[in-house]
């Protein structure tokens, strides 16, 4: 077992830029969910601030394992981890207790976990040690993907039986992502449009009525602005009632009076742009974006090529996740349940994150030592 | 070990490479499509969607003002506000009003509270708009509304101010009522523009001074939250209470007048000679007031409506009645003026008078024998007063009787003042296409025939003889003040015009109501005081003749409704006179034996008030006493 070696050099060569970029925007989130929460009077809980902050440490904690582990060590056993985290999807599929119709989370203690969060990552890390492992050298046929695609469709079946479409979505973009970063033939990509198309319909006749319902509210919102347009129509008034420079924090009436449905979780980028403005939101987003671009430079100057697998995913999966949430927030995609990567109110996401950017930053660091 | 994970050629390569390209290219295209996106949303469609934000989250609402106060002559409040509370829903995210209906209908049945029948909405009513479930809930219903708010989203209780009429029926012709504005009276051009749902007077002294008494609505805009709860007021313009009104009536007197007239049918009116103020002005039988407060349930008002004994209407302004033998001073007058008798001039009455081939009777039967005006007026001869209609003629009469107020409204500060009817030949030529008959005048002498005169006119009448030939008009309204009893206008005598008839004969005829009711043989002698001795006159209409037919069929309904109207019209004391009272009974008898007695109470009621309030000093009555005698 090789376990943490301290290194003088993990030190000297500290991606910095990476843990100030996640950590500001950890921050960020944190005072966006303050003033979310701020007239919420529920005396019986700790404000949900509080909650995030114990979220964000033991991110950190989850961050610095993550950073301090040899990655190799993560990877030779990708495929143990990938089976915990479908096992535990298994356990919420069997025990997990409903929540708002939904059965996604366990319960440990005071805590709720969400193994459909694990799961993005141990996904990754079981696709990109199938790819390592399974070279070719050329691009990718269909059927050699039938492995990679079972092991996102094994999960990804339980987590749309839940149901959970956002993570289920997110699940199958991951596939596609990496599929077609390690490589596929024009040949297999035609014929997966084609029958991705075709089938289609069916795909729909399994999606849950409230489903559908959404969307169809996401082509014509006014369908029913009250019933299921509601969270799109207040949300798409809140983001434009901020203006260039915003409400003021504490200030943006629809988050402040509960116009906005979810506005801690899914929703926080309404009440961040609405209390912040364009000015805010355009701040807001040059942060996440100079944190992709980083992650990409970190996939492409990454010392080996599983490394530059898992940083890839890792990187890919924050910007899916942020171009769904923000586009469904602006009212340009359907609403579907995906958390604001670092914003959204949640311990699942925040600590697999920040784990997840531990990584990057072991990854980003190793590129150094592993020269020697 | 794994280090030797290698990169693969096309690793190398720029294969590589070209897939960050994209990569890149992907990323910047998406946070470009995200910050257009949110150029659009926060810059070009930014103000459209604050304002949306702002409908959201702000309402208007309407600041009910309080009405002012309504007083009697005495400040003793008369009409007072108590806060009640509406049930008001607010459409909000929860448009379907029928489910938060049925939700408050459960709740009331479960406690056995009375369930009102809400109005069902078809369909989602109009967002924004709240419509008033239900007036004045009592508190029990208000706590069961309150404790389960949560259950009842956009349900409110609204606090309203409401009438409060403490003298209840025995005003309530002279007060009126409010009521919420109808479609109609909302097209009404006004100073200042009224809405929906705003409180109007609708009858009476609350119809007549609206304006003064309503006030102003305030508004307040509030912020609410998503359901539709208030949480900060973000701007307020304060209500002003309206004006508060003194009326002319004494409410002691006016109870006086009530309970003199007990449950019979008809009206008393009381006024002051000396300057026209109305202190008491009853109508009998009347309504409660304060069943309009909460807007009046349909069986109530169609209880009101439907009523024979009429209760709405005000008989003593819009009750028209033949005036009988009350009229015969004005007779009198006209014919001492026009000098066609003295008042030694006499007519032999021998209980009947003959006009070509009918024959006029006189009430008594046997007749008075010879009669001089004196005698003709005490004891009420009719056949003395045919024979001055004969002389006088209908034109003359008719002018003298309006030279006394008569046959047209006398102006009194109340709505739908009727003026009565004082015929001429002309009148009947317009009217009826028929030229005057010579027997008519003969009927019009005595006050029967096509004359009408309301309670009111009657008083003025006798106010007029009492004050020596001045006609005032009736006032009701004393003062108006501010809301904080600041006087605004006071209103003194409104002297309209003089009588053209001399002191001198006024004389002669008051000293001869001062008979009717102080000298042996006089009608009116239930009305003799030892103090403050009451001039007056009995009078006796006839209700139009029953068909023969009739009759017989219908002889229980004429026990009651075709009995005569008695009529009773006097002032007091008779030397310096203080009060007019004319009292109306319908169907109920001689003037003498049904309506003189109650006169009596009422004037009786009237001294004790004065010596309450006034206790005389002993040497004024001994005056009084000694110019009494005529």
């Amino acid at each position: 077992m090789i376990m943490i070696k301290p290194d003088r050099r993990l030190i000297l060569n500290f991606d910095w830029t990476l843990l100030i970029l996640v950590l500001l925007l950890s921050g960020i989130g944190l005072f966006n969910i303050y003033s979310a929460g701020f007239s919420l009077k529920d005396i019986h809980r700790a404000p949900p601030y509080v909650k995030q902050i114990q979220w964000i440490l033991i991110g950190i904690a989850g961050m610095a394992v993550a950073f301090f582990i040899d990655y190799r060590f993560l990877f030779r056993h990708a495929y143990f981890f990938y089976g915990i985290s479908v096992i535990l999807l298994l356990v919420v599929f069997m025990t997990g207790y409903a929540t708002r119709g939904s059965q996604r989370w366990i319960s440990i203690g005071n805590f709720t976990f969400q193994p459909s969060e694990l799961v993005k990552l141990t996904v990754i890390l079981a696709l990109a040690k199938y790819f390592d492992r399974h070279r070719l050298g050329t691009d990718y046929q269909l059927r050699k993907l039938f492995i990679p695609f079972m092991i996102v469709m094994i999960p990804f079946l339980f987590i749309l039986k839940q149901p959970d479409l956002g993570t289920g979505l997110i699940l199958i973009i991951m596939f596609l992502s990496i599929v077609l970063f390690v490589g596929l033939e024009w040949k297999s990509i035609l014929i997966a449009t084609i029958g991705t198309l075709l089938m289609s319909p069916v795909f729909w006749y399994f999606l849950k009525p409230y489903q559908q319902e959404r969307i169809l509210t996401f082509f014509s919102p006014d369908r029913d602005p009250l019933g299921s347009g509601y969270h799109i129509i207040q949300s798409m008034i809140a983001v434009g009632s901020g203006g260039l420079f915003g409400k003021g924090f504490l200030k943006g009436s629809q988050t402040q009076l509960k116009f906005l449905p979810e506005q801690q979780t899914d929703f926080v980028f309404s009440v961040f742009a609405e209390e912040w403005g364009f000015l805010g939101g355009m701040i807001l987003m040059i942060m996440f974006m100079s944190l992709i671009l980083w992650g990409l430079k970190i996939a492409m100057y990454a010392k080996d090529y599983l490394g530059a697998l898992v940083a890839f995913g890792i990187t890919i999966l924050i910007f899916w996740e942020l171009f769904i949430n923000i586009g469904m927030v602006l009212g340009i995609l359907p609403v579907v349940g995906i958390p604001l990567p670092f914003l959204s109110y949640g311990g699942s996401s925040m600590v697999v994150l920040m784990a997840a950017v531990g990584l990057l930053m072991n990854i980003s660091v190793r590129r150094f030592i592993l020269q020697s | 070990m794994q280090m030797s994970h290698d990169r693969l050629d096309e690793y190398e390569s720029g294969q590589f490479k070209r897939k960050f390209r994209l990569l890149l290219i992907l990323v910047i295209v998406t946070a470009m499509l995200i910050m257009m996106r949110l150029w659009y949303l926060q810059v070009t469609k930014g103000d459209e969607l604050r304002q949306r934000s702002e409908n959201n989250s702000v309402r208007l609402r309407k600041i009910k003002s309080m009405r002012g106060l309504i007083m009697d002559t005495r400040r003793q409040v008369l009409v007072d506000n108590q806060p009640s509370f509406d049930l008001v829903f607010v459409p909000n995210r929860s448009r379907d009003i029928n489910n938060t209906i049925e939700k408050v209908k459960a709740l009331y049945e479960e406690r056995s509270l009375a369930v009102p029948s809400l109005a069902s909405f078809t369909g989602k009513i109009k967002p924004l708009v709240s419509v008033i479930l239900e007036r004045n809930i009592g508190m029990e219903k208000l706590a069961v509304v309150e404790t389960h708010a949560l259950e009842l989203p956009g349900l409110v209780a609204e606090v309203t101010p409401i009438r409060q009429y403490l003298t209840g029926e025995m005003t309530a012709q002279i007060i009126g009522f409010t009521g919420e504005i109808s479609r109609e009276e909302l097209d009404q051009e006004r100073e200042e523009p009224l809405t929906p749902g705003d409180i109007i007077g609708k009858f009476g002294i609350e119809k007549y001074l609206d304006g003064h008494l309503r006030g102003k609505n305030g508004a307040e805009q509030i912020e609410v939250n998503a359901s539709g709860k208030a949480v900060r007021s973000l701007g307020k313009i304060k209500s002003l209470t309206g004006g508060n009104v003194v009326l002319t009536i004494d409410s002691a007197l006016q109870e006086a007048a009530w309970n003199a007239i007990g449950n019979r049918r008809g009206a008393l009116v009381a006024m002051d000679p000396r300057n026209g103020a109305v202190l008491a002005l009853v109508s009998s039988p009347s309504f409660d007031p304060n069943l309009f407060n909460s807007g009046i349930s349909f069986r109530d008002w169609e209880r009101l409506a439907n009523d024979r004994r009429h209760p709405m209407e005000n008989r003593s302004i819009s009750g028209q009645y033949p005036p009988a033998s009350t009229y015969k001073p004005i007779v009198a007058a006209a014919a001492l003026e026009e000098g066609l008798i003295t008042p030694e001039t006499t007519f032999y009455c021998n209980g009947a008078f003959q006009m070509g081939d009918r024959t006029f009777r006189c009430w008594l039967e046997r007749g008075h024998g010879h009669v001089n005006l004196h005698r003709a007026i005490v004891e009420s001869c009719d056949v003395y007063f045919y024979n001055l209609g004969q002389k006088l003629g209908v034109d003359k009469i008719a002018a003298y009787a309006r030279a006394f107020g008569l046959g047209s409204p006398l102006g009194i500060d109340l709505t739908r003042e009727k003026g009565g009817l004082i015929p001429t030949k002309q009148w009947k030529l317009d009217r009826l296409g028929e030229s005057w008959q010579v027997g008519e005048t003969i009927s019009l002498s005595i006050g029967q025939g096509f004359n009408l005169v309301t309670p009111l006119q009657l008083a003025n009448v006798y106010a007029t003889l009492a004050n020596g030939g001045a006609l005032y008009r009736p006032r009701l309204v004393k003062q108006l003040e501010s809301s904080d009893g600041l006087v605004v206008k006071v209103f003194g005598p409104e002297k309209m015009k003089t009588l053209p008839v001399s002191a001198r004969n006024i004389q002669i005829i008051n000293q001869a109501l001062w008979g009717v009711v102080n000298e042996k043989g006089g009608t009116g002698h239930i009305l003799k005081r030892k103090a403050a001795d009451v001039a007056g006159k009995t009078g006796t209409a006839q209700v139009i003749g029953l068909p023969q037919d009739d009759r017989a069929r219908k002889v229980k309904r004429a026990s009651t409704d075709f009995m005569d109207h008695a009529l009773f019209a006097c002032f007091a004391p008779y030397g310096n006179p203080e009060i007019a009272v004319a009292v109306i009974l319908e169907h109920a008898g001689h003037g003498g034996s049904a309506a003189a007695p109650v006169a009596r109470k009422f004037i009786d009621a009237y001294f004790d008030r004065m010596k309450a309030i006034h206790p005389k000093p002993p040497e004024s009555e001994a005056t009084g006493e000694e110019k009494t005698t005529p």
